[in-house]
């Protein structure tokens, strides 16, 4: 960092506001991807005004600028690729306003999705995304990759509640986007353009989110099936049956083998595990749902099928499910976490897909995800100081891409392209495609300020 | 190639295991305070990535981050990948010290207890009103912070077991030194000694502490190992407590604050609230309870070293004290009274005690 562009930039923020710190730099340099790069320096700024004057001299000294929530990208979107000065939004991190009656909440960027929840508890609202890395990332970040979670099927993911947002662009200017009305028709959708843009087209600054009431009962299911092919038909006739369950979660056998092996929690190693859960505001509501569900795993030749009588039984019934990340971040030092997506009924040949994969590249690839929505996390654990094995993992993942295309899936579900993703892009999205949205970078972004390196916008 | 630290020898797979997600964000009370991630848990083991990978080298430039951790262990309970951040800081910090890195406060600290007999150098001990050294059952032993900076806590504490006709005897013990091993030095042999002649020549079968700390070194740390050979048991005052009907109660909002040597480091939740029960009717738990419970900012050398922001985590946990209306916080460890106490801001009027010395109070109200 040359030490005009540093005098300016704690002419901006403060002193206590910046930082060139070793320990600072080393501690942006990576998220919770694989990937890793430092940033020259780091700025904490509570105000758009602080945002704005920060671009328009990125864009004067020609540095790169890198938004930044938590960190809890899993594919490389918050690590500084191209050096240049992190934006750490942190402070940003009050809930400006909550009305039940509009059915809004206004944040900033910085406010973790857990503090919010905590705020719409007492109101019996929530915002359903529901990421599972919700303890810690921020709305900004959520906003930015259009986060999804176990929820998804029923109640959509981020892009689905955000209503408008005020947004810095890449020259400094601010510009307030959408409606705080449920509906609107109103011009190009400006909003939607930045919901998932991975920071790479202006600076979330503040969110008005539309919340929903929360269904105060749930009931919950687990089966398993011998036959993964069973699971999979399940999945489909479940989510055309008319029932939307909140929730319908896969759990594969080698993430169930995985997990005995690391824990004593000792699970049956069948093909497939499904959870369902059912929401309502009454019992008989949330049962009824419930019983098609159950219904429909036995006639798929579920093995087993147990329905949770208490809470505590539905949380025994996650365990599972929710321990996958924990015990597979156990087992070696280095981790992939994929996210890809496919049309429901392909949730099974990509299963298998992966199998076949696993074989060919002599890895362990356990699996789980949203089959209610067809988004899985093929999750490998190896490790990242075997040069041979590192090769192999990127030799999967490349096939596994190609696979998922083919079946007419999407790279990430909800994690985002970032680093991770960004050779594959083409893959997925044609010469056109590419080309528009290149188009879009540079129309907002032409001297390439905003998070460079990221979703293949260089081209 | 060859290791060239002890906590790359030690602790490679763990920090080489840490995925990076960043969930240590939620629990880490410096975290919390700075909202500086260079300060959080991943932070560090970024740092020490760094080190084994041989880009950068441990450095006076590290000591800021690597020296400002309560060792609260908030991070390794709810970490997915399962590290144990505690120890490999402790490690560290050893490492630091033999290549001449580390916090004055912390020298300053190992110095202290080569020359004087306590972490606050202070030579004119406190005589608490009662003889010392005495052929007793139990030793009750204070600790560094309930002798010198909470002594009137302690003296409702002894007066309490003086109520329940306890059979103990001071002594005149020095710091447990357990806390060097925390900040990068070796525990002092010189002073462990002292403790475990001036315990054994009293006769007691079971050392009563105030400190959790304290009861922590006793425990663990190889070089008490003295205590248990000679068939000694040693108690936190909570589990000791635990026995006795007090036959007081109050009906205050009371709320109890879990400290970390205590709850997450001895496993010791329900003792102390089991105890409050008996007292208390009307208790409330924090949002941030037993294994969740949110560090006072105190420990491992923070209060010393970084006093600015080891009030301010202090301040944040008053601030859950705030959002459930308690009038009494109570705990049972010195160093959380001393340090919540200093943050009470003025406009907070709930009163902030040791359990034994809430008892006490109410006992000598009832009479
Ligand atoms: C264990 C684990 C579980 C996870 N589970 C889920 C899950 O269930 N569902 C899911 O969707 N994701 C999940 N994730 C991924 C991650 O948590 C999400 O992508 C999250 O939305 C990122 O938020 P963050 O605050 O950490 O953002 P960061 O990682 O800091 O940033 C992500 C991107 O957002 C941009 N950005 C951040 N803030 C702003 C802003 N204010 N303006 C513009 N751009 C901004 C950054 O530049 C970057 O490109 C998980 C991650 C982990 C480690």
């Amino acid at each position: 960092m040359e030490d005009k562009t540093k005098k300016a930039l704690i002419d901006i923020v403060g002193e206590e506001n910046y930082t060139d710190n070793l320990i600072d730099l080393i501690s942006y340099s990576k998220d919770a991807s694989e990937h890793r790069h430092r940033p020259d320096a780091a700025v904490w700024p509570a105000t758009a005004e602080e945002i704005s004057a920060i671009l328009k001299l990125a864009n004067k000294d020609r540095f790169p600028v890198v938004p930044r929530g938590a960190g809890t990208s899993l594919a490389g979107l918050a690590v500084p690729e191209k050096g240049g000065v992190i934006l750490d939004l942190v402070r940003m991190n009050k809930i400006i306003s909550v009305s039940v009656t509009d059915r809004l909440a206004i944040v900033q960027p910085g406010v973790v999705y857990a503090d919010l929840e905590r705020a719409l508890a007492p109101h019996d609202f929530f915002f359903p995304p529901d990421p599972a890395s919700g303890t810690v990332a921020t709305l900004g970040g959520n906003v930015a990759t259009n986060a999804g979670g176990i929820k998804g099927a029923k109640y959509g993911t981020t892009k689905d509640y955000v209503l408008a947002l005020q947004i810095v662009l890449p020259d400094g200017r601010v510009m307030r986007t959408g409606s705080k009305c449920m509906k609107s028709s109103s011009g190009y959708d400006l909003t939607k353009l930045f919901v998932g843009s991975e920071g790479t087209l202006g600076v979330v600054t503040e969110i008005t989110l539309k919340i929903n009431p929360k269904p105060s009962l749930t009931s919950t299911a687990m089966a398993t099936f011998e036959d993964l092919e069973d699971a999979g038909r399940a999945v489909s006739e479940i989510m055309h049956s008319g029932i939307l369950p909140s929730a319908l979660e896969v759990v594969d056998q080698q993430t169930l083998i995985a997990i005995n092996q690391n824990t004593d929690l000792n699970l049956p190693e069948v093909e497939a595990i499904l959870i369902a859960e059912t929401d309502g505001h009454t019992r008989e509501e949330t049962q009824f749902q419930l019983n098609k569900v159950i219904e429909i795993f036995k006639k798929n030749n579920a093995s087993t099928v147990k329905q949770a009588a208490t809470k505590e039984e539905a949380e025994a019934l996650w365990t599972a499910r929710k321990s996958a990340y924990a015990v597979m971040s156990r087992i070696n030092n280095s981790l992939a976490v994929e996210d890809l997506s496919v049309p429901m009924s392909k949730v099974p040949n990509i299963l298998k897909a992966l199998s076949d994969l696993a074989k060919k590249y002599d890895l362990k690839i356990p699996t789980v995800g949203h089959a209610g929505d067809g988004n899985l996390h093929p999750t490998i654990s190896y490790d990242g100081t075997n040069p041979d094995e590192v090769k192999r993992v990127e030799q999967a993942s490349a096939e596994l891409f190609e696979k998922v295309i083919e079946l007419g899936g999407t790279l990430t579900g909800e994690h985002g392209i970032g680093l991770a993703k960004a050779p594959f892009m083409h893959l997925e999205h044609d010469p056109v495609a590419m080309d528009v949205m290149r188009s879009i970078k540079k129309s907002f972004d032409p001297n390439n300020i905003l998070n460079p390196g990221k979703m293949a916008l260089e081209g | 190639m060859e290791a060239k630290y002890d906590f790359e020898r030690k602790y490679r797979d763990q920090v080489l295991r840490c995925s990076n997600c960043g969930f240590c964000r939620a629990v880490c009370p410096v975290f919390g305070t700075t909202l500086r991630p260079a300060y959080n848990a991943r932070g560090k083991m970024l740092i020490l990535k760094e080190v084994m990978d041989g880009t950068i080298d441990l450095n006076d430039e590290l000591i800021e981050t690597l020296f400002q951790c309560t060792t609260c262990a908030a991070c390794a309970e709810s970490c997915p990948s399962g590290v144990n951040v505690p120890d490999i800081i402790k490690q560290v910090r050893k490492d630091m010290v033999n290549i001449g890195s580390c916090h004055p406060a912390f020298k300053g600290m190992n110095e202290v207890l080569k020359n004087h007999t306590n972490i606050y150098a202070e030579d004119e001990p406190e005589d608490f009103e009662r003889e010392r050294n005495k052929k007793a059952e139990y030793v009750y032993f204070i600790g560094c912070v309930g002798s010198f900076r909470e002594d009137e806590a302690t003296l409702e504490t002894l007066d309490l077991l003086d109520r329940l006709n306890v059979d103990y005897t001071l002594i005149d013990e020095v710091c447990c030194s357990g806390v060097l091993e925390d900040v990068g030095y070796e525990i002092n042999e010189d002073l462990v000694k002292k403790n475990i002649d001036l315990i054994l020549a009293t006769g007691a079968k079971t050392v009563i502490t105030g400190c959790p700390y304290c009861s922590r070194t006793f425990i663990n740390k190889p070089q008490y190992a003295g205590l248990e050979e000679n068939g000694i048991k040693v108690l936190h005052i909570t589990q000791f407590l635990n026995d006795f009907d007090f036959g007081v109660t109050t009906d205050k909002l009371v709320t109890y604050h879990d400290p970390c040597d205590l709850g997450r480091h001895c496993g010791i939740y329900e003792e102390p609230r089991e105890i409050i029960r008996k007292i208390a009717p009307n208790f409330v738990e924090l949002r941030h309870n037993r294994v969740d419970s949110l560090c006072c900012g105190a420990g491992g050398g923070v209060r010393g070293a970084y006093a600015k922001n080891s009030i301010a985590m202090a301040r944040r946990r008053l601030e859950e004290v705030e959002e459930v209306g308690a009038e009494v916080v109570l705990t049972e460890c010195n160093s959380c009274v001393h340090n919540l106490a200093n943050a009470k801001l003025r406009k907070q009027k709930f009163k902030i005690y040791n359990i034994s010395q809430f008892v006490n109070e109410l006992m000598e109200e009832a009479e």
